[in-house]
């Protein structure tokens, strides 16, 4: 409905000063922009949203443009100093709500993502160390694609090339673990990689995101040169957990501690209280290797569940894939049916690699007739490789080793170990 | 007491000649089968059932121009520890461990229905909001609220009260223990659904807002589907008289005391607002705080001793032409002083000491003297001071400094505790408007007021008693507004006589608990077996009477009568009894007669 004033019609905006009139009923307050076209939904001035019905309501614009709603996020710039006595760490962000701010007049939730914005974001971040900040993408992590994995381990070799002594990767929960895995293969790195994130959003008092950073940036001046995941170790503001990049999953959908190393402890801790780092078990020390980044990878590599009653078409599908990885059953079998298709897929050309449902635990396809068979099909063992990390493996093994058959089954950056010890 | 006193407590005061404006604010617990936001039970845990406890901290979250809420800001200037207990009655929502559900729709539908009985009109679509809260009591840092309903009104005998809104939110986690490493919170009440009702300030007199808070009460109550007992329902009264301030008084636990709490804030505010008269008449001022340590370096008094400590100080304000005001009762038991004390207490100091009040404590005349020129003190000044460690003693002297000052312009706005003696204390400023932004997490709800049901009103009911199951009115009242309202019902429908079950849910039952029966343990469900077996006992009797009733039909047809009889037998028992047991006895009685 289009409101009268002063004789001329105006269409009331998001971000007028309203007041909207319904039987009798009236509403005063910052029209803001709605979901559905049959309600208008008022920001009131005690701070409460309603919605009134389009139809049944008049509207008057008190004050047109009060509010700009579509706010870009510039705010007032805040001069970072710099200490030389401080190690320099490099934030990179790919586009994760760990700094985003919240607008309470409009209720719009802002993702900031450079390093003041950050550093404005998390306070507690400052004097820990000199931050170089940089964005590589500013994406949803479910919507993570292969070639920003490799603009991302471009700029984070850049970043270490020009002094940085540690890297903190600020990414989405949902597809950490395989940026993280995909970093632990492109890069040889001298200093820390650090992937961090939050599982509730930043713009609440609740969120895990400042003891996050704050964790990542001591793990990312600890003496280490590995790639790894900081997330919180329990549901309580304690302590992060260190997880090898490539041992790290996802869990669990929603809780703070959703991250876990399969098969093993944690490599190490961040105690949040007295902000020391420790390690649990050997790992590379800082600057015991050079700089390298091999950032090639083969895209055509997908990972296939199996599970019983699969269409065998979904299967025959794969044959034009260069690398396939498949989630079997238990120690790593399939349907028997389906091996004479697994058979005709490695006989044409795709690189076929076995991995578990379980997710714990090790394949072994020389126990059952079934894996007998597979491996005569020539399906590579996955060993105790993760499913998505054995498929990131998959596509970097194809562009970056001789015999990619041969790297599958040779542990590269911890992601295969010789021992199942789970107790270490 | 002084005149000056008896004046105070003037029990016969016109309080709408003095310009008394009040408004209410009650908050209820509904007692729904789940939670807001969740699945979980809405019942109350031990402490000592705790299944899980986790530790958090809470960070204030800046706005979209960078700044930070101030009173999120104070709040967490000292990084505070929370710790939280986990129940069989609490998962992972209130853990702030999974995103909340879609809202209940037995709160929704509560909470319409309180709207329609305050005649409220609800809103088009409820948006859930969340209002930030940093003090730990919710384990997200803010509390999920949503406006269901505007612009309704009460009648009361002192006249028609409008009310302005209507929320449905959670409750805060309950707070267990406080101390300096923080506070511990469970996590049994988090999410509880809460309806806040705010009225307009249409009340003139202490009665008009017990009035409207009984009202009020009476309509929650009338759903059914709200907790009893102590802490399911909390008043908030804001008060101002014409030469006073909004004041508002939180925490009003007992309807009883809400007259008592509004006439004793008019009260305070009338004795504040003559008392910076006089103030303003002599010229008072309030002096900078100097040291006045050395003056009680050797001093006898225990109690300063004990609030120095070790390396402590006294640091003391002169108070200009305040000499026998800082003294004056404003409140039973309260007085100027009491105000000033509270500041100093809000800044750490355990209280103050004034000059209308030494020598005592084992301070000497010596000592007031000394205190006196040590502030350049006139007799017609009062001299205040705090005793404490030096940075303590630093800022509450200032706090009562500022409390002086505020005394010689009036009465501050301010918000006020409720105390358990119908006196109020010094909380906190009023608070700003509070931030809100909205919780995404939870699809906005389209209402249906047309699928509520207007619940039957407990005056309805009061009435319904008296006519239709003969109670007296005293009793049907009692019962109506008790908390075993529902097993009432519940008993009279299975055939207990009405004013049977009402003697033993509110005499008997009372009776027991007086003589240290554990009558709390008993169950619905163990009264409800107590009333069938009262029923049993009736049952011979009520055949028996059937019978007699019916004595030429059973003389003349015998055992052929039985099936007429039944029917009547089964109505007389209005089906509270057994079909078998009541034709066996039936059969009985005619075989004894024929």
């Amino acid at each position: 409905m289009t409101a009268e004033t002063d004789g001329a019609p105006s269409t009331p905006a998001p971000g007028d000063r309203v007041r909207v009139e319904r039987d009798g009923t009236t509403f005063e307050g910052v029209l803001l922009p709605s979901t559905t076209a049959e309600t208008f939904v008022v920001k009131q001035d005690d701070g409460y949203n309603v919605g009134v019905d389009r139809e049944a309501a008049t509207v008057e614009v008190l004050e047109a443009g009060v509010y700009a709603v579509d706010v870009d996020g510039e705010a007032a710039g805040s001069a970072v100093e710099v200490d030389d006595d401080l190690p320099t760490v490099a934030l990179i962000s790919t586009g994760g709500t760990i700094a985003s701010t919240v607008d309470y007049r409009t209720g719009a939730v802002t993702a900031r993502f450079d390093a003041e914005d950050v550093l404005r974001a998390v306070p507690d971040l400052a004097g820990r160390a000199n931050y170089r900040g940089r964005v590589v993408a500013n994406i949803l992590s479910e919507n993570m694609e292969p070639s920003i994995w490799q603009d991302l381990a471009r700029a984070v070799a850049e970043e270490v090339r020009e002094g940085a002594d540690g890297v903190v990767v600020m990414h989405g929960t949902d597809t950490m673990q395989y940026s993280a895995a995909a970093f632990s293969f492109m890069l040889d790195t001298p200093v820390p990689v650090v992937f961090t994130g939050s599982q509730r959003s930043a713009d609440r008092p609740s969120s895990d995101n400042v003891m996050n950073a704050v964790c990542a940036v001591e793990a990312a001046t600890a003496d280490c040169a590995e790639v790894l995941v900081c997330m919180h170790a329990t549901t309580s503001d304690d302590r992060c957990a260190l997880h090898r990049g490539s041992r790290a999953r996802k869990s669990h959908t929603s809780r703070r501690d959703a991250f876990e190393t399969v098969g093993r402890a944690p490599l190490g801790y961040v105690d949040y209280d007295d902000e020391t780092v420790t390690f649990r078990r050997e790992h590379r020390e800082r600057g015991t290797v050079d700089l390298a980044c091999a950032p090639d990878l083969e895209p055509e590599v997908e990972l296939l569940k199996f599970t019983p009653g699969m269409d065998i078409a979904r299967l025959e599908a794969m044959a034009d894939r260069e690398g396939l990885v498949i989630e079997g059953t238990g120690l790593g079998h399939v349907h028997t049916d389906l091996v004479p298709v697994v058979e005709d897929l490695v006989d044409g050309g795709t690189t076929v690699v076995m991995t578990s449902q379980c997710v714990e635990g090790r394949v072994c396809d020389r126990v059952y007739d079934t894996g007998r068979d597979l491996l005569a099909a020539g399906v590579i063992e996955g060993e105790d490789m993760l499913p998505e990390t054995a498929t990131v493996k998959l596509m970097w093994t194809l562009e970056n080793a001789e015999d990619p058959a041969a790297a599958m089954r040779r542990p590269v950056a911890g992601e295969i170990t010789d021992r199942s010890v789970p107790w270490l | 007491m002084s005149a000056d006193t008896a004046d105070a407590a003037a029990p016969d005061r016109d309080y709408e000649a003095l310009g008394l404006v009040a408004g209410l604010e009650i908050h209820q617990q509904l007692d729904t089968e789940t939670k807001l936001f969740c699945a979980c039970p809405t019942e109350a845990r031990e402490p000592e059932a705790a299944t899980e406890r986790f530790v958090r901290y809470l960070h204030p979250t800046r706005s979209e121009l960078g700044e930070i809420d101030e009173a999120a800001l104070e709040e967490s200037r000292v990084r505070r520890r929370f710790e939280y207990l986990a129940y069989d009655a609490t998962c992972l929502v209130e853990a702030d461990e999974e995103p909340p559900h879609r809202v209940d729709d037995e709160a929704m539908e509560t909470a319409l229905q309180v709207a329609a009985l305050l005649g409220m009109e609800p809103v088009d679509q409820v948006h859930v909001m969340r209002k930030i809260v940093v003090d730990g009591s919710n384990t997200s840092g803010f509390q999920r609220t949503m406006q269901i309903a505007r612009d309704g009104a009460i009648e009361t005998d002192a006249g028609e009260v409008r009310v302005a809104d209507l929320m449905l939110e959670e409750e805060s986690a309950r707070r267990i223990e406080d101390d300096e490493d923080g506070v511990t919170y469970g996590l049994d009440r988090l999410g509880v659904p809460l309806v806040e009702i705010g009225t307009e300030p249409d009340i003139s007199t202490p009665e008009g807002a017990r009035a409207a808070a009984e009202r009020i009460g009476m309509l929650l109550r009338s759903t059914g589907t709200v907790k009893r007992g102590l802490g399911t329902i909390r008043q908030d009264v804001n008060v101002s008289v014409e030469r006073g301030a909004r004041v508002e008084v939180k925490g009003v636990q007992s309807l009883e005391d809400i007259d008592d709490i509004v006439r004793t804030e008019a009260d305070r505010q009338v004795a504040l607002a003559d008392i910076a008269g006089e103030l303003r008449a002599r010229d008072a001022a309030v002096g900078e705080p100097t040291d006045a340590t050395d003056v009680f370096e050797d001093t006898d008094s225990d109690l300063l001793r004990g609030a120095l400590g070790d390396d402590g100080v006294v640091r003391a304000v002169r108070l200009a032409g305040f000499d026998g005001l800082v003294g004056r009762e404003i409140a039973p038991d309260r007085r100027l002083g009491t105000e000033l004390s509270d500041h100093a207490k809000r800044h750490g100091a355990g209280g103050i000491f004034h000059t209308d009040e030494l020598p005592a404590y084992g301070t000497t005349d010596e000592e007031v003297a000394a205190l006196r020129e040590a502030v350049d003190a006139d007799p017609a000044d009062a001299v205040a001071l705090v005793a404490a460690g030096e940075s303590t003693a630093e800022v509450a002297i200032e706090a009562v400094a500022d409390r002086a000052r505020a005394a010689v312009e009036g009465v501050p706005e301010e918000t006020r505790g409720a105390n358990e003696d119908g006196t109020t204390r010094y909380l906190r400023p009023l608070p700003g408007a509070a931030r809100m932004y909205p919780e995404t997490d939870v699809p906005p709800v389209d209402p249906d007021p047309g699928d509520v049901e207007t619940p039957e009103l407990l005056t309805e009911r009061v009435d319904r008693y008296v006519d239709e199951h003969g109670l007296d009115s005293d009793l049907a009242e009692q019962v109506a507004y008790g908390e075993r309202m529902p097993l009432y019902e519940r008993a009279v429908e299975r055939g207990v006589e009405p004013t049977t079950a009402a003697g033993v849910l509110e005499s008997t039952l009372t009776e027991l608990r007086r003589d240290g029966v554990a009558v709390d343990r008993l169950t619905d469900e163990h009264l409800l077996d107590t009333f069938d077996s009262l029923a049993d006992g009736d049952l011979p009797r009520a055949v028996e009477r059937v019978v007699e009733r019916n004595a030429e039909q059973v003389d003349t047809e015998g055992m052929g009568a039985f099936s007429a009889l039944m029917g009547e037998a089964m109505g007389e028992l209005r089906g509270k009894a057994d079909g078998e047991v009541v034709s066996d006895a039936l059969r009985a009685a005619i075989r004894e007669r024929s």
